[in-house]
C-alpha cells in the first residue's frame, strides 16, 4: 500500500517505478527508517520553500517604504536567523540518534563483502562455523539481524542495497560495519555507489531476502558433500586453465582470484548483475568479456567456439 | 577613547576582535573532532562522563560570551538612531562591534550545535 | 593644491593628458598581450574562463545525451569517465573560481577607486598561468589522455599507475598550476580590498562586494594549500611510489579523501559567496535604497567562511568513521545553513523596504534565489547523516549540487553579466534576449536536475555510464536530458545577446542609477582607472555625496595627476582608510607571461616525466621572478614624496606592515604554512591509523641528532635574519650584510643536516608510508632553506647594488616575515620527526 501511494506521482511523471533498487521501497527496517526521515525532510524543505517564496512576493510587491529599518531588522533576526537555528536544532536532536547501528550479538549472522573491480567477492561467517564462499549475490535472513563487513581489495568500491540500508563505502585496508535486518522476502538488487573505475556501472548484484528457516536450508547444504558430474563442459572449463581463476566446490578448482561459481546454476544474473541468467549470454560472456563489461579482469576466450563455450556455460548452469 | 574608561572599554575592537568569536568555535570544533577521532582510533572509545570536553565547552562559550558582551558595550555608545552608516569614527566603531557581536551569536550557536553529538552519541559506534 | 585649482580645463586638460600617456596600452601584435591593466587583463581572464564553462558545458551535453536512454551505446565507458571527471574538473577549477577571480579584477580598482590593484603584473602571471593550465588539461579530452578518475580523484584507482594513466598527472600537476595562480589571485585581493581602498573608505563604508572578495579570498588562502599538499603526496606516490594512499604498506586512501575535501568543502562557499556579492551590488541598486542590515552581511560571509571549514567530512558520511565524528559534521553542515539564511533575508528585507525596479539582472537574481533555496534545503537533507547514507553518490546528491551551484553561481553571474555589461563595454545587453534566455535557463535547469532527486532515491548511483532499462529510470532520464538541452539553448540564446552588443549603441552613463563607486566607469572608457581618487563619506556615494561624480571627473578630488610619469595608486590604512603612501605599479611587461611560461613547462614537463627539462624550466622560472622582483619591486623612488592634493603629501616609499608588499609575503606565507599543516596532518593522521607508529622495524626514525642540528642552524639562519634587520635600521649597513651572509651559511648547511637523518637511518621511502611521510617533511623544510638562502642572497646582492639602504628596507622586512615562518616550518618539522617517536 506504502509502496503505491509514494509510487503514484512517480508513475505520472515518468512512466515507470523499480521497486528492485531503490530506497523507497523499502524491504529493510534501516532503510524504512531512513524513508521516515526523508519523508519530514521533503515536507518541511517545502514548507520552507513555500514560506520563502510567499515572503518575497510580498517583499517585490510592497510599496517603498512599507518596511521599516527596524522592522526589516527583525525579520532578519528572527526569521532568517533565530528560526532556522532553532528549526535546525530540533533537526539535530531528532536526526542524530537515529545515527546509532543496531546492536549486534556475538549470534548474529556476519556476511564478510569485498568489492573488486567489478565484481563481489561473498562469505557467508555464520557463528561458529566455517565461511561458505560466494559471489554477486547477496541472500539475507527476514527478521534477523546481519552484520555486514565490508572492504576491498585494489580500489574503493561502495556497498549499496537501497531497499535494505544506506551505503558503505568499501577501502583496502579497512574494514566497515554495516548492521540490517531484513523485513520483507523478496528479490532485490544492490549496486556500486563509489566510482570504481570503467565499469564501475556494471557492478551489480542480486539481494534475496529469504525466510529464516529457507535462508538455514540454503546456507546448510554445503555441509553435506556436493557431488558434481563430470561432462564435456567440465573437462572444457578444464582445459581452457578457467581454474586458474574460479573456484568449484566438489571440484580440485580452488582459486579464488575470480568468482567462486560452485552455486553458479542458482545465481539469477550473470556477470554482476548484468546479465541474464541464460546459456547464450554465459556463453557469450566466457567468449568475450570486454565486450559487455569493459575492463573486467577475464581474459576473452576469442579461440573458444561457440559451441565449446555453450558446453561450458551449461556445465556453469547446472551447478545449483 | 581615553584612558579612564573600563578595562574592557579600553580594548578597542578592530578587524581581528571581529574573527575572535569564530576562532574560538573553530577551535572548539577541532579540538571535539580530534579528541573523538584520536581516543576512537587509538583507544577504541572514550570516556563516558568527558570532563575535558564539558570544561573545553564552557570555557569556549564563556570567551564567545566575554567577547560578545565587550561588543554589545562597545557597540552600545548612545548617539544618533539606526542605520549606523556615516563615514565616522563611531559609526566604524558600532559597525565591527554589531558585526562582532553578531558572529559571537552565530559562534555561540555553532558550539551548542557540536555539544549535541556528544549528548547523542555517546560512543565509537 | 585646493578644488579650485582644477577650475581651469586648461589644466585639466593636460593632466588627462599626462594620465592617458600613462596608462596607454602596448600596442603592436605580441606587445598588447604584455598589458597588464586590470581592465585588459580582467577582461582577458573573464573571456577565458567563459570559454572554458562553454567546453565543460558542451561535454555535460554529451554525457546527457548518453544518459538520455537506458541501455545507450552512444559512448563507451573510457569516453564517459574522461567527460564527467573533466566537466567537473573544468566547472570548478576552471571556471568557477578563476572567473570570480576574473570578474574581481575588474571590479574591485573600480568598486575602490583605485587605479589598479597593487600588484598588476601578478595578475597578469595569474592569467596567463590559468590559460596555460587550463588549456593543457581542457585539451586532453581531444588526445583520449584525459583525467578519467572523476573530478575528486580518489586513490587507489587513481595513484595505481597500472589502472589509471596520464590523465591522473595531468589532472594533479595542470590543476596544481592552477592552483598556483588562484592563490597569487588571492593575495591580490586581500592586499588590493585591505590596503588600496580611497581615503576615508572605512570598514564600514566598504562596498559589500569588497567585504565578500576579501572573505573568499581568505578562504583560499587557506582552502586550496591542503589541496596542494594532498597533490604532492599524490604525485609522490605515482611518480615516485611513495606509499601514502597504499593500505598495503602502511598508507590509507581516507588520507587523501580528508585533504581533497577540507579544500573541497569550503570550495563550494568559494564560488558561491562571490555570487551572493553580486546580489548585494544589484539588489540595492534595483530596491533603490541603501541594503538593509550591512553587519548581518558581513556577519553571514565571515560565519560562512569558517562554519564551511568544519563540513569537510559530510562528504565522507559513508566511509565507515565512527558516527560521533561524523555527528560533529552533521552539526556543523546544519549551522551553515543559518548565515545562508540571514543573507536570502537581508535581500527580502531590502527589496521589501525599498521600491523595487523590475529589471532584467533582477529577474536573474531572483530566479537564481529560488534555485538555490532549493538547493540549499536538499542541502539541509543530506547534513542529515542517516538520510544522507542512502542520497550519497546517489543523483539526489547530483540534483542537490547542480540546484546550489547553477543558483549559488552560474544564474547570479549571469545576473551579474547582465548587469555589468554596461560598465565594460558601455552597451546594455538586450533586456528582450536576456530574458527569453532566463526562461530557458529557468524552466530547463529545472526540468534537468528536478527529476534528478527521485532518480537518485529510486537508486540510480553517480558516475555510470549507462543503467538497465528495468530499473524504471528511462523517463526521469530522458525528462533530464530535454532540461539540460534546454538549459544550453538558453546560455545560446546569452551567447547569442553578447555576439550582438558590439553592433549596439552606446548607453548612457550609471544606465541603472545605482549608487556605488564602480559605476563612475565612464562608456567611453579611460584606461586610467579612475579620473581622481575620492575622498569616501557614504557607502553609495554617488546617490549621497554632493556632485560627487563631477567632482571626480574634474579631478578635485586626490591623486589627479601623473606629473613623473608613473602609474600610481594610493595606500591607504586598514581599518580607516588613512592615505598611507603613493606606490607606482607596474607597467606592462613580458616578465609575468614568461614566469608564467617557465612555470608552467616545470609542471607540464614533470607530467610526462621529463624531469631534466622540467629542471631547467624550474630554473628558468626562478631566473625570471629574481629578474621580475629585481627590477619591478621596492625601487628607491627619485624624491621622498609628493602632494596628492588638498595640501596632502605621501611618502613614494614605503616598508613593513604598512605596505602591500609586506602583506603579500605575510598571506603568501598564511597559504604556505597551511599547506605545511597539511603534511603535518598527514603524518599524525598516520600515527592514529596505526597501533605502532613509526612501526617497530624503524622504530628510531632518522634519529633525534641530525633533526636537532637542522633545527638549530635553521633557528641560527632565522635569528641572524631578523638581528640583520635590526641593525641595518640602526644604519650598520656592514654588519647587517655579514649576519645574512653567515645567515645564507647556516640555511645551507641546515639543508645538509636536514636531509642527513633520514640519509643516515637508511629510510627507504618507497617500503611504508612511515618513512615516506618523513621525508617528505625534510624535502619540504629543506626546500625552505633553499629558498630562503636564495631570498637572503637577494637582499644581500639588493644592499652592494645600492637598491636598499637603512631608509629603502622593504626587501629586508618581507624576508623578515618569510624566516618567522621558516623557522615555525623547521621547529615544527624537526620537533615532530626527531621527538615524536620518542614520545610515541
Amino acid at each position: 500500500m506504502r509502496r503505491a501511494w509514494l509510487c503514484t506521482p512517480l508513475l505520472l511523471a515518468t512512466g515507470g517505478c523499480n521497486a528492485t533498487q531503490s530506497t523507497l521501497d523499502v524491504f529493510g527496517a534501516e532503510a524504512r527508517e531512513i524513508r521516515h526521515i526523508a519523508m519530514i525532510l521533503t515536507v518541511g524543505a517545502i514548507v520552507i520553500l513555500a514560506i520563502v517564496v510567499a515572503l518575497y512576493v510580498r517583499a517585490v510587491r510592497a510599496p517603498e517604504g512599507r518596511l521599516s529599518h527596524e522592522a526589516g531588522m527583525r525579520m532578519v533576526l528572527w526569521v532568517g536567523a533565530i528560526g532556522p537555528a532553532v528549526i535546525l536544532a530540533a533537526l539535530l536532536v531528532y536526526a542524530l540518534p537515529a545515527m546509532r547501528p543496531r546492536p549486534t550479538s556475538p549470534v548474529d549472522m556476519v556476511i564478510r563483502v569485498e568489492g573488486e573491480q567489478f565484481w563481489w567477492r561473498v562469505a557467508y561467517v555464520p557463528p561458529g562455523a566455517t565461511p561458505m564462499l560466494s559471489a554477486n549475490e547477496v541472500r539475507v535472513p527476514v527478521g534477523r539481524t546481519v552484520a555486514f563487513e565490508l572492504t576491498a581489495q585494489d580500489v574503493l568500491h561502495s556497498f549499496w542495497i537501497p531497499g535494505l540500508a544506506g551505503k558503505m563505502d568499501m577501502i583496502p585496508g579497512r574494514t566497515n560495519r554495516l548492521v540490517v535486518r531484513a523485513e520483507k522476502a523478496g528479490r532485490y538488487r544492490g549496486v556500486c555507489a563509489e566510482f570504481c573505475g570503467l565499469s564501475h556501472a556494471l557492478m551489480a548484484f542480486d539481494v534475496i531476502a529469504m525466510p529464516a528457516d529457507a535462508f538455514d536450508a540454503w546456507l546448510a547444504r554445503d555441509s553435506v558433500s556436493i557431488a558434481r558430474s563430470a561432462g564435456r563442459g567440465a573437462a572444457l572449463f578444464d582445459a581452457q586453465g578457467c581454474g586458474g581463476c574460479h573456484a568449484i566446490r566438489g571440484t580440485s578448482h580452488v582459486a579464488t582470484i575470480g568468482p567462486d561459481l560452485s552455486h553458479f546454476g542458482e545465481r539469477l544474473t550473470v556477470g554482476a548483475g548484468i546479465l541474464p541468467p541464460s546459456v547464450e549470454a554465459t556463453a557469450a560472456f566466457i567468449r568475450a568479456p570486454q565486450a559487455t563489461k569493459p575492463g573486467v579482469r577475464m581474459p576473452a576466450y576469442p579461440q573458444l567456439s561457440d559451441a565449446d563455450a555453450r558446453m561450458i556455460a551449461t556445465y556453469l548452469k547446472g551447478l545449483r | 577613547m581615553t584612558d579612564r574608561g573600563k578595562w574592557h572599554e579600553r580594548l578597542k575592537v578592530t578587524l581581528w576582535t571581529l574573527i575572535v568569536p569564530p576562532i574560538l568555535w573553530a577551535g572548539h570544533f577541532l579540538f571535539s573532532y580530534l579528541w573523538a577521532a584520536i581516543s576512537c582510533a587509538k583507544a577504541g572509545a572514550f570516556m563516558t562522563f568527558p570532563i575535558v570536553f564539558v570544561a573545553g565547552t564552557l570555557l569556549a562559550l564563556a570567551l564567545i560570551g566575554l567577547s560578545g558582551w565587550i561588543a554589545w558595550r562597545q557597540g552600545g555608545t548612545p548617539g544618533s538612531s539606526a542605520p549606523h552608516e556615516d563615514g565616522t569614527d563611531i559609526d566604524r566603531l558600532r559597525f565591527i562591534a554589531k558585526s562582532t557581536l553578531l558572529l559571537a551569536g552565530l559562534s555561540f550557536v555553532g558550539v551548542l550545535f557540536t555539544v549535541l553529538p556528544v549528548i547523542f552519541l555517546r560512543d565509537c559506534m | 593644491m585646493s578644488l579650485h585649482d582644477q577650475d581651469d580645463p586648461a589644466v585639466r586638460a593636460a593632466q588627462e593628458e599626462r594620465l592617458r600617456k600613462v596608462w596607454t596600452p602596448p600596442k603592436g601584435l605580441f606587445l598588447r598581450w604584455t598589458d597588464v591593466n586590470n581592465n585588459r587583463v580582467g577582461v582577458w581572464y573573464t573571456l577565458t574562463a567563459f570559454c572554458f564553462m562553454l567546453f565543460a558545458g558542451v561535454l555535460a551535453l554529451i554525457i546527457r545525451t548518453q544518459l538520455a536512454v537506458p541501455d545507450n551505446d552512444l559512448i563507451g565507458a573510457n569516453t564517459f569517465n574522461q567527460l564527467f571527471t573533466l566537466h567537473g574538473s573544468m566547472m570548478m577549477f576552471l571556471f568557477a573560481v578563476p572567473m570570480f577571480e576574473a570578474v574581481s579584477i575588474i571590479l574591485l580598482p573600480q568598486l575602490l577607486g583605485a587605479r589598479d590593484l597593487p600588484f598588476p603584473r601578478l595578475s597578469a602571471f595569474g592569467y596567463w598561468s590559468f590559460l596555460l593550465g587550463g588549456v593543457f588539461v581542457g585539451g586532453s579530452i581531444f588526445f583520449n589522455a584525459a583525467p578519467d578518475g572523476g573530478w575528486f580523484m580518489y586513490p587507489p584507482l587513481t595513484t595505481r599507475t597500472d589502472l589509471s594513466g596520464l590523465g591522473a598527472d595531468i589532472w594533479m600537476l595542470g590543476l596544481s598550476f592552477i592552483e598556483v595562480s588562484s592563490v597569487a589571485a588571492a593575495v591580490e585581493l586581500i592586499v588590493g580590498v585591505l590596503k588600496c581602498r580611497p581615503p576615508g573608505m572605512r570598514l564600514n563604508l566598504m562596498p559589500l562586494y569588497a567585504w565578500y572578495i576579501l572573505v573568499v579570498a581568505v578562504m583560499i588562502l587557506f582552502a586550496f594549500p591542503p589541496l596542494i599538499a594532498g597533490d604532492i603526496l599524490f604525485e609522490m606516490e605515482r611518480l615516485l611510489n611513495w606509499p601514502f594512499f597504499d593500505a598495503t604498506r602502511g598508507g590509507d586512501p581516507l588520507l587523501w579523501q580528508h585533504l581533497f575535501w577540507i579544500f573541497g568543502h569550503p570550495e563550494v562557499y568559494i564560488i558561491f559567496l562571490p555570487s551572493i556579492a553580486l546580489f548585494a551590488m544589484l539588489v540595492p541598486t534595483f530596491s533603490r535604497r541603501h541594503l538593509l542590515g550591512y553587519p548581518w552581511i558581513v556577519l553571514a560571509a565571515v560565519g560562512t567562511a569558517f562554519l564551511s571549514f568544519g563540513l569537510w567530512v559530510h562528504h565522507m558520511f559513508t566511509t565507515g568513521l565512527p558516527k560521533i565524528s561524523l555527528a560533529f559534521f552533521s552539526a556543523a553542515s546544519e549551522a551553515v545553513a543559518i548565515p545562508t539564511g540571514v543573507q536570502i533575508f537581508v535581500f527580502i528585507a531590502t527589496l521589501w523596504a525599498g521600491r523595487v525596479t523590475w529589471s532584467t539582472p533582477l529577474l536573474y537574481a531572483t530566479g537564481s534565489l529560488a534555485i538555490f533555496v532549493i538547493g540549499g534545503l536538499t542541502g539541509v537533507m543530506v547534513a542529515v547523516a542517516p538520510f544522507d547514507w542512502q542520497a550519497h553518490d546517489s543523483y539526489f546528491i547530483v540534483a542537490h549540487l547542480h540546484y546550489v551551484l547553477i543558483g549559488g553561481t552560474l544564474m547570479p553571474l549571469f545576473a551579474g553579466l547582465y548587469y555589468y555589461w554596461p560598465l565594460v563595454t558601455g552597451k546594455k545587453l538586450s533586456d528582450r534576449l536576456g530574458r527569453i534566455a532566463f526562461w530557458l535557463l529557468f524552466i530547463g535547469a529545472n526540468i534537468a536536475f528536478f527529476p534528478m532527486h527521485l532518480s537518485g532515491l529510486m537508486g540510480m548511483p553517480r558516475r555510470v555510464f549507462t543503467y538497465p532499462a528495468e530499473l524504471g529510470l528511462g523517463g526521469m532520464n530522458m525528462a533530464s536530458t530535454i532540461g539540460a538541452y534546454l538549459f544550453a539553448a538558453g546560455v545560446a540564446v546569452i551567447c547569442v545577446d553578447l555576439c550582438l552588443s558590439p553592433h549596439r549603441a552606446k548607453s548612457p552613463r550609471n544606465p541603472w542609477d545605482a549608487g556605488t563607486l564602480e559605476w563612475l566607469a565612464h562608456p567611453d572608457d579611460e584606461d586610467w582607472g579612475i579620473r581622481s581618487v575620492p575622498l569616501i563619506e557614504s557607502r553609495y556615494p554617488i546617490w549621497d555625496q554632493k556632485d560627487f561624480v563631477a567632482k571626480v571627473d574634474e579631478g578635485r578630488f586626490f591623486l589627479a595627476d601623473a606629473e613623473e610619469g608613473r602609474r600610481e595608486t594610493i595606500v591607504t590604512t586598514v581599518l580607516d582608510a588613512r592615505p598611507l603612501a603613493v606606490i607606482r605599479l607596474g607597467e606592462p611587461s613580458v616578465k609575468p607571461m614568461l614566469t608564467a611560461i617557465a612555470l608552467g613547462g616545470v609542471f607540464i614537463l614533470t607530467t610526462y616525466h621529463l624531469y631534466w627539462a622540467a629542471l631547467a624550466c624550474g630554473v628558468a622560472t626562478l631566473a625570471c621572478a629574481l629578474w621580475w622582483l629585481w627590477t619591478g619591486t621596492a625601487e628607491i623612488p627619485e624624491k621622498p614624496s609628493k602632494p596628492i592634493g588638498h595640501g596632502i603629501v605621501l611618502p613614494l616609499y614605503i616598508a613593513g606592515p604598512a605596505a602591500p608588499g609586506w602583506w603579500a609575503m605575510f598571506i603568501t606565507m598564511m597559504a604556505d604554512a597551511t599547506a605545511f599543516s597539511g603534511l603535518i596532518f598527514g603524518y599524525f593522521f598516520f600515527w592514529t591509523r596505526h597501533a605502532e607508529f613509526p612501526p617497530m622495524a624503524m622504530a628510531d626514525g632518522p634519529g633525534i641528532a641530525w633533526p636537532m642540528i637542522a633545527l638549530a642552524l635553521g633557528l641560527a639562519s632565522w635569528l641572524l635574519t631578523v638581528s640583520a634587520r635590526q641593525v641595518h635600521a640602526r644604519g650598520a649597513v656592514g654588519l647587517a650584510r655579514v649576519a645574512l651572509m653567515i645567515g645564507i651559511l647556516a640555511s645551507v648547511a641546515g639543508i645538509g643536516a636536514g636531509l642527513a637523518g633520514p640519509w643516515e637511518s637508511g629510510m627507504d621511502p618507497q617500503t611504508h608510508s612511515y618513512p615516506a611521510i618523513v621525508w617528505t617533511l625534510v624535502v619540504w623544510t629543506t626546500a625552505h632553506a633553499g629558498v630562503a638562502a636564495i631570498m637572503q642572497g637577494y637582499v644581500l646582492a639588493r644592499s652592494i647594488a645600492g637598491r636598499m639602504d637603512p631608509q629603502h628596507d622593504a626587501d629586508l622586512r618581507n624576508i623578515t616575515v618569510y624566516m618567522h615562518f621558516f623557522a615555525l616550518t623547521v621547529l615544527v618539522t624537526y620537533a615532530t620527526i626527531g621527538l615524536f617517536p620518542e614520545v610515541a
